[in-house]
C-alpha cells in the first residue's frame, strides 16, 4: 500500500529514503547508485525500495471523507 | 581486552575488540539487541481516521517510527512508581492532527507533536499515510520505554554484526604474479603493487577464500585472529551508536554480576 517503515529483515528505517529514491530514479539515475548513496548496503534493505509498488493512490480514488462504519 | 574504533558516523560505529572469545562477543551483541531500552509508541488512541488506511495498519506504522530516546528522564514501566499504569515518568504523549485541504497530503513522522520536546521521531520524513482531499486524522499516541526482548520495534539497533579479523598472507616466494586472485576477489583486497602482490583493506575480507582456490601455486593463505572481533553497530537513530555499546556493556556487566552472586549463594 505505502512504503513499509522498516526493512522486514534487519529493521533499518527505509521509508524516509523512498521519496528521494523514487525521484532520482525517475530522473534517470541508476537505481544501484542511488541505493548506495542512501546508505542501503545490504540486499535486504535494497529490495525493500526496489520491489515496492505504491498502490495507496489507487485506493485513494475510492476515498470518502465520511467516517466508515465501525470506526 | 582492548577496544579500538575503526569507523564512526552519526548512526554507525565499527570497532575492534581484542582479547575476547566468540561467546563474549555474542553476549555483547545480544545485549545490544534485546536488553537495551528505547522509547517507542506502544499505544495509540484513534479519535478520527477517515484515510484509506485501516486504524490497525496506521497504529503499526506509528509503532515502527524510532524516537530519540532520553534514557535518564524516563523509567521502564515495570520499575516505575505508578506500577506500569502510565504516568509522566514512564510515558510520553504524542499527538497527530492533520487535515488535508483541497489537495492530497502526505502525513510524515515530523507531523507528530510530542509532549516532551526531547522525545521526537529520529527521522523526520517517514511517510505514515497519504490523505485524499478533506480527509483527516486525529490520533493520540503513547510512547514508553521497552526492550527488544519484548518486541523488535524497541531494538535500538538495525543490525549488530561481528566477525573475526581476517589475516590475508601472501607467500612472495611462491607467487608468480598471474593476477588471477586480483580479478577474482569481490572485495578488492589484493592488488598489484608494482610487480608484487600486495593487500589492502584486509578488514573488508569476507573470508570467502576464492583467491585461495584461484591460486594454482598456493601462495595465498587466509586465516583469522581467534581472539579479535570486528563489530559493526548500526543505530536506528534512537540512541547514538557509541552510547548503545557503552550502555549494553554496563547492562551485560550487571547481568553477569547477578549470575555470579546467585552462583555464590548456592
Amino acid at each position: 500500500m505505502i512504503i513499509p517503515v522498516r526493512c522486514f529483515t534487519c529493521g533499518k528505517v527505509v521509508a524516509d529514503k523512498y521519496e528521494e529514491f523514487n525521484r532520482r530514479v525517475q530522473h534517470g539515475e541508476d537505481p544501484a547508485e542511488v541505493l548506495d548513496d542512501l546508505g542501503l548496503k545490504r540486499y535486504c534493505c535494497r529490495r525493500m525500495l526496489l520491489s515496492h509498488i505504491d498502490i495507496i493512490d489507487s485506493f485513494m480514488a475510492f476515498a470518502t471523507v465520511e467516517p466508515t462504519e465501525g470506526s | 581486552m582492548e577496544v579500538r574504533i575503526v569507523h564512526k558516523t552519526e548512526n554507525e560505529v565499527h570497532f575492534l575488540v581484542e582479547g575476547i572469545n566468540a561467546a563474549f562477543a555474542n553476549a555483547l551483541r545480544r545485549t545490544m539487541l534485546t536488553r537495551l531500552p528505547t522509547m517507542v509508541i506502544d499505544e495509540v488512541l484513534i479519535l478520527e481516521n477517515t484515510s484509506v488506511m485501516y486504524d490497525e495498519v496506521l497504529a503499526h506504522r506509528l509503532g515502527l517510527v524510532p524516537l530519540v530516546t532520553d534514557l535518564t528522564s524516563y523509567n521502564l514501566p515495570d520499575e516505575c512508581d505508578c506500577e506500569g499504569k502510565g504516568c509522566s515518568l514512564c510515558q510520553c504523549t504524542l499527538t497527530l492532527e492533520v487535515e488535508a485541504g483541497d489537495e492530497e497530503r502526505v502525513v510524515y513522522s515530523r507531523d507528530l507533536n510530542s509532549q516532551n520536546p526531547k522525545i521526537v521521531p529520529a527521522a523526520d520524513n517517514i511517510p505514515l499515510v497519504k490523505l485524499a482531499p478533506h480527509q483527516c486524522l486525529i490520533i493520540e499516541a503513547y510512547a514508553r520505554l521497552g526492550t527488544g526482548r519484548e518486541n523488535a520495534k524497541f531494538q535500538p539497533v538495525a543490525t549488530v554484526a561481528y566477525k573475526n579479523v581476517p589475516i590475508v598472507s601472501v607467500d612472495k616466494s611462491k607467487c608468480d604474479m598471474c593476477g588471477a586472485c586480483i580479478d577474482v576477489c569481490p572485495k578488492r583486497i589484493l592488488w598489484n603493487d608494482g610487480g608484487t602482490l600486495a593487500t589492502q583493506n584486509t578488514l573488508d575480507c569476507s573470508l570467502c577464500e576464492i583467491c585461495v582456490k584461484s591460486c594454482e601455486v598456493g601462495a595465498i593463505t587466509i586465516d583469522y585472529k581467534k581472539d579479535t572481533f570486528l563489530f559493526k553497530v548500526e543505530s536506528t537513530g534512537a540512541l547514538p551508536p557509541v552510547e548503545i555499546v557503552e550502555r549494553a556493556a554496563e547492562i551485560l556487566k550487571e547481568r553477569i554480576q547477578i549470575a555470579l552472586d546467585f552462583a555464590n549463594s548456592l
